[in-house]
């Protein structure tokens, strides 16, 4: 009976009512949607991460994370590349020479990751022919080739076909250097990494660093992201004299702004609900002063304080739920749209993307796995704001309430 | 020897009492015994609704108890007097005070489904009381579609559902007309006469008062005279 008078009760103002959840079903609708936004944002940060920059695993010598010197390099590299390329989860592994170093043209320098990269098998891991945006990459004929980022093209000046020289030390500690023509310019979503990373060709990075065969690093690309965790603990154990790290330790930042920017949606969705609160507290108070006498008359015939205040709430819920499943379905429908078709957000400016890592297209996803604590967080509005109607209605005093 | 059902020990309710004091009820001694039908009389502003107020349960005397059916009600919490209210009285309020959003049957077994009366009962119930008001036929409207003689008859029916010793009626056929409020006054005393149901309400209708067996007149919130006694007692003055 509670809940048949509460439903009818919200239908006694209808058009009160509709403002309300239509209130409701837009603040949802903006908040689902931020929050597929910036889930978009964050699934496709974390997949450059893992697809285009680190890989899913990384393997190095446990003294290289410290002290970036080429002579931490992977012991039997060879050997242990081969039994991680058997096991069933690896999708992809690639060796990598790695020296921190200078390039240096007649205009500038600037510091530099220098990676001895194996063109063909790169190609694939980081998806670096795709990001070519001048030249054509390696050539297999030639050696001294290098391929640079476009910010650091812009920066230095650079075009297709200068030259430039690396400068770094050796693993016996002398200093090299050696010129490089530009085969190729790229460009990531991430302008920070192409100002700073430099590929070469393995083979000639090898060469000059006494390092002919081996490799700083290996990186494991998975099959399925749910391998991660427990292929990491395999490798730990299979190779205990090697550092094995995920992409979560070794880019702890993009770990870090997942969580930053989950919290920061939540932040946002509460915000909105806290405006939605005032506006159903508001009706709510409004419909229970109005209600006084009637509120009386029931208290006089015998319903308890506590069928009062239920009834109060069920009205509110009613009230915030009705409008609730319009806001999730249109948040569902406009995320799904733009899921397919991509959300480009270049006009709020892309350099500034890039340079926060983010590509300038967006696939906004439909949080799930957020849905219950959605649900959750509306049902709390709708507590929240029949409090002070609640309060108002259990106030009233039963003799005073019939003589209004 | 009926039982007495309303015993009400010097009784008084003061608004104001910090500012200007004004008396609503004054030192008022009150039994009713089982089955009785009285009338309460007096002018506007006599006191008559803060009296029934006060036997109900819906406001709280300043002095003196309220026996109903032998529990001091003055004494129960607000959570026990509701409970009490529940279970013990009948009100039939003279705006009717229906709830708009439920069927006349609804408002009628609103009580019944207060008290945890199972749906067969509360059918059988209300089925019966519908037919003794006349109203069969509109069980499934909403009392805005309804007369007023029929929304108080539905009041009547509600307050009756879950058989309560006794009914406080608040100036019941203020707002009807004469052929509603003759309708109205039948069936009140048909039920007083065939259950048993003791009526204390509150008037002006010279129509109710003619019906009355018992008649108390309350003048400034004082007795001024009651039928049931032989010589009448003056107004208690404060002290």
């Amino acid at each position: 009976m509670i809940l048949l008078m509460a439903w009818r009760n919200i239908w006694r103002n209808k058009t009160r009512s509709i403002v309300i959840m239509l209130s409701v079903t837009i603040g949802l609708l903006a908040g689902t949607s931020v929050l597929a936004l910036y889930k978009g944002m964050m699934t496709s940060r974390v997949r450059t991460v893992i697809d285009a920059e680190v890989g899913h695993l990384q393997i190095h010598h446990p003294a290289f994370r410290k002290d970036n010197r080429p002579v931490y390099i992977v012991p039997n590299a060879a050997r242990v590349l081969a039994e991680i390329r058997t096991m069933p989860e690896v999708k992809l592994a690639v060796p990598r020479t790695l020296v921190g170093g200078m390039l240096l043209t007649p205009r500038g320098s600037a510091g530099v990751q220098i990676y001895g990269v194996l063109p063909p098998l790169e190609y694939e891991f980081s998806q670096l022919r795709r990001k070519i945006i001048a030249g054509d990459g390696f050539h297999a004929d030639k050696v001294n080739e290098i391929m640079v980022g476009k910010k650091l093209a812009d920066k230095m000046k650079l075009k297709l076909n200068a030259k430039v020289v690396l400068t770094f030390a050796d693993t016996a500690d002398n200093l090299v250097s050696a010129a490089f023509r530009i085969a190729g310019i790229f460009q990531s979503g991430n302008a920070p990494l192409d100002e700073l990373n430099v590929y070469v060709m393995a083979s000639t990075l090898n060469n000059l660093l006494l390092t002919s065969g081996s490799f700083q690093e290996i990186a494991i690309l998975l099959k399925d992201d749910k391998d991660l965790d427990h292929l990491q603990i395999r490798l730990n154990k299979r190779f205990p004299s090697l550092l094995v790290e995920s992409w979560k330790d070794i880019s702890p930042e993009t770990e870090l702004m997942v969580k930053t920017v989950d919290e920061y949606s939540y932040i946002i969705l509460v915000i909105i609900l806290i405006a939605l609160a005032f506006g159903i507290l508001n009706t709510m108070l409004m419909s229970v002063l109005e209600r006084t006498r009637e509120i009386g008359m029931m208290v006089a015939l015998g319903t308890s304080r506590e069928r009062i205040f239920l009834l109060v709430w069920i009205e509110t819920l009613l009230l915030t739920i009705a409008g609730a499943p319009l806001g999730l379905l249109s948040a569902y429908w406009i995320t799904s749209y733009y899921h397919r078709n991509g959300l480009d957000l270049s006009g709020m400016g892309k350099d500034m993307m890039a340079s926060f890592g983010f590509e300038t297209i967006i696939y906004p996803s439909f949080p799930w796995e957020k849905l219950i604590t959605i649900s959750c967080m509306v049902i709390f509005t709708a507590l929240i704001s029949c409090l002070l109607p609640a309060w108002k209605a259990l106030q009233l005093q039963t003799a005073e309430a019939l003589r209004r | 020897m009926k039982n007495i059902v309303i015993d009400a020990h010097n009784i008084s309710k003061v608004y104001n009492p910090e500012t200007i004091p004004v008396y609503a009820v004054n030192n008022i001694h009150l039994h009713l015994q089982e089955g009785e039908f009285t009338a309460l009389v007096g002018p506007s502003g006599s006191g008559k609704t803060t009296l029934l107020n006060l036997i109900g349960g819906l406001d709280k005397p300043d002095h003196g108890n309220i026996y109903i059916n032998g529990t001091d009600i003055t004494k129960l919490s607000a959570r026990k007097l509701i409970e009490f209210r529940l279970h013990n009285i009948g009100f039939v309020f003279q705006s009717f005070n229906l709830i708009p959003v439920l069927t006349a049957k609804e408002n009628a077994e609103f009580i019944l489904l207060l008290q945890g009366v199972k749906r067969a009962e509360r059918d059988k119930r209300v089925l019966q009381l519908f037919t003794e008001i006349g109203l069969v036929e509109k069980m499934k409207v909403r009392p805005a579609q309804l007369s007023g003689g029929q929304q108080q008859r539905v009041a009547v029916a509600r307050a009756l559902a879950s058989k309560p010793r006794f009914i406080l009626a608040d100036e019941p056929t203020a707002n009807l007309d004469s052929v509603a409020a003759l309708h109205l006054l039948d069936l009140m005393e048909a039920l007083n006469q065939e259950e048993q149901v003791t009526f204390l309400f509150s008037t002006h209708d010279p129509r109710v008062i003619n019906r009355a067996r018992r008649v108390i007149t309350l003048v400034d919130g004082s007795i001024a005279s009651d039928s049931a006694v032989v010589s009448t007692s003056a107004p208690h003055e404060h002290p």
